[in-house]
């Protein structure tokens, strides 16, 4: 892979991972392209500097590290992965084909990928693992973990938060893809989460709330921090496609072929 | 048998500082040497059995061989998601000891009686179940875990159980561990019901006949050698203090059937027919079934002979 043709703009990225999610969500007839575009600004920005971690310094000990614990918008992660090198961008093409490299939810032996997620409520407490064994070992690096509002409902989530607070995990950061909507309905409507932010303060973390398609309000949200650190991202599920945005629908639906063309239409015109 | 656990782990701890021990706040009067000593390599998680394995596994993928400590059903059912992801399917070096076999905890009631774990842990890919029949095999197997990087389940009863043993057996991975040699059937036991495998020896001896009593500590990894000559020998009685469904005794059947062993085989095991009984191990094992008698009389019924 050509190092250069790696993105050092998460704006850059962040639009060219768009157009791959909705053609791989097309082509291999899968769910949950709204829970990609709602994440894949704030995982642009981590794979774009915030979090040090590229093909390049993978299999380096002290390298951040990055567990999208919603596995579910994989698109949204292997796209990026693809495009910053981590594996050919060919494989996305085959997207949840048979015997496929690449499925429907994060899968561990895809370069880049630190755990086999799908089933909410894992991804915090193996994070947590990682930074308490590193603040043990005195090994430096910082690991992200990328959580939905919906997991916030798992009691593991808040399991992990009391841990981090108790041991001061100053190297792990949360951060929360606050589309407000999960699987059937609106999170409020199905089990109230708001005040969140404040939920995570009472859990001792330092907390800060940003827009989640804002760059730089991403960008400077991951600054480090003196304890663990939650950053509530406000997104919108589809955003960026407007017939897809705030809609429970594409949780499930994936874009048949005038779908997606609309879709790269709007995406043309929007970015 | 938590005792002679913690002392060789603690040992191997010293040595290797990538051994990491986790308790879900339990273990009072036993990990407190450990935690003062290697508190590097120890952490308390508190009461939190889900988030607890997560990190475990966590704490694995960085390079160490993480041993969980708890009790009964807690490191295993509560965290059964935690366990089958993150520790199985991504192959995370993670031991899981828990305490408290069977009816070793009777007096607690049914949520500390651990009759569902052996089914259960066995199911899982890359899963190691691991049953030491007393303090000298469990000293062995906790050495042979440390050095080993498998996902593991350690399954041991209490404190202040007999050695079975006469001596120091050895102990090697894939291998049955005969406590005592008979010719004219087997008696096949996990953990520490091996005493009442002994009596029924006895009883067996009274009938006429004189039978192997033998340890299986590597579940998971069965003696294929030794079942087809024990099936040769005579009946096959398999003793677990656990549930009928899916144990011990279960594993030996399907062991047999894919290796196209043809044997008589007899199981005894909990029959669980009262969950809400208390009381004494002794009393819980006799009260579901599990007693020298039952099994004496399973062997003089497949043998062809009834006194």
């Amino acid at each position: 892979m050509d190092e250069t043709a790696r993105f050092s703009s998460a704006a850059k990225l962040a639009l060219a991972a768009r157009y791959e999610i909705i053609s791989m969500t097309n082509i291999g007839k899968a769910s949950h392209v709204g829970s990609a575009l709602s994440v894949v600004d704030i995982l642009s920005v981590l794979y774009t500097g915030s979090a040090s971690i590229h093909p390049k310094n993978i299999d380096q000990e002290n390298r951040d590290v990055v567990i999208l614990s919603k596995g579910h918008s994989v698109s949204a992660l292997y796209s990026i992965l693809a495009l910053q090198g981590f594996f050919a961008r060919e494989w996305l093409e085959t997207f949840c084909k048979n015997g496929a490299p690449l499925g429907g939810h994060v899968t561990f032996g895809t370069p880049g990928v630190e755990l086999s997620t799908g089933s909410l409520g894992h991804g915090l407490p193996y994070g947590l693992g990682i930074a308490i064994s590193r603040k043990k070992n005195r090994v430096r690096g910082r690991v992200f973990v990328v959580i939905s509002d919906g997991e916030c409902d798992e009691g593991s989530t808040w399991e992990s938060a009391m841990i981090a607070n108790h041991h001061n995990l100053d190297n792990l950061v949360v951060v929360i893809d606050r589309n407000g909507l999960q699987s059937l309905a609106n999170t409020e409507d199905t089990l109230k989460l708001e005040p969140l932010a404040d939920k995570w303060v009472a859990f001792g973390w330092e907390t800060r709330i940003v827009n989640g398609h804002d760059y730089v309000q991403l960008q400077e949200s991951t600054e480090s921090s003196s304890r663990p650190l939650c950053i509530v991202a406000n997104t919108t599920k589809g955003k960026g496609v407007n017939f897809m945005e705030d809609s429970v629908l594409w949780h499930y639906r994936s874009p048949n072929d005038e779908e997606a063309q609309k879709a790269v239409i709007q995406l043309n015109g929007n970015y | 048998m938590r005792d002679a656990f913690i002392k060789v782990l603690l040992n191997e701890a010293r040595k290797d500082p990538s051994i990491f021990l986790i308790t879900g706040d339990l273990g009072f009067g036993v990990l407190e040497e450990f935690a003062s000593e290697l508190p590097n390599q120890f952490l308390n998680s508190g009461v939190n059995e889900q988030a607890m394995m997560g990190m475990a596994a966590g704490i694995a993928s960085t390079g160490k061989r993480v041993f969980v400590y708890s009790i009964a059903n807690f490191p295993t059912f509560r965290c059964l998601e935690q366990i089958r992801n993150d520790i199985c399917l991504m192959n995370n070096s993670v031991v899981i000891v828990s305490l408290g076999a069977g009816y070793a905890y009777g007096s607690l009631g049914y949520t500390h009686h651990a009759l569902e774990d052996i089914a259960v842990m066995r199911a899982l890919p890359n899963m190691e179940v691991v049953v030491p029949a007393d303090p000298f095999e469990t000293a062995l197997v906790t050495e042979f875990l440390t050095k080993t990087k498998k996902p593991s389940y350690l399954r041991l009863g209490k404190s202040n159980e007999p050695n079975i043993h006469k001596v120091k057996p050895n102990i090697k991975y894939g291998k049955f561990n005969e406590v005592i040699h008979g010719d004219s059937g087997t008696l096949l036991f996990v953990g520490s019901i091996g005493v009442v495998a002994e009596l029924a020896r006895e009883e067996i001896l009274k009938r006429g006949y004189s039978v192997s009593v033998v340890s299986v500590p590597f579940l998971s990894n069965l003696d294929k050698e030794y079942l087809e000559n024990a099936a040769h020998k005579g009946p096959i009685i398999t003793i677990e203090e656990h549930s009928t469904r899916g144990g011990f005794g279960s594993a030996i059947l399907e062991f047999l059937n894919v290796e196209k062993i043809t044997a008589r085989v007899g199981m005894i095991a909990a029959d669980q027919k009262n969950l809400s009984l208390t009381g004494s191990q002794d009393f819980l094992r006799i009260s579901n079934g599990i007693t020298s008698s039952r099994i004496a009389n399973e062997f003089t019924k497949l043998v062809g002979f009834q006194r």
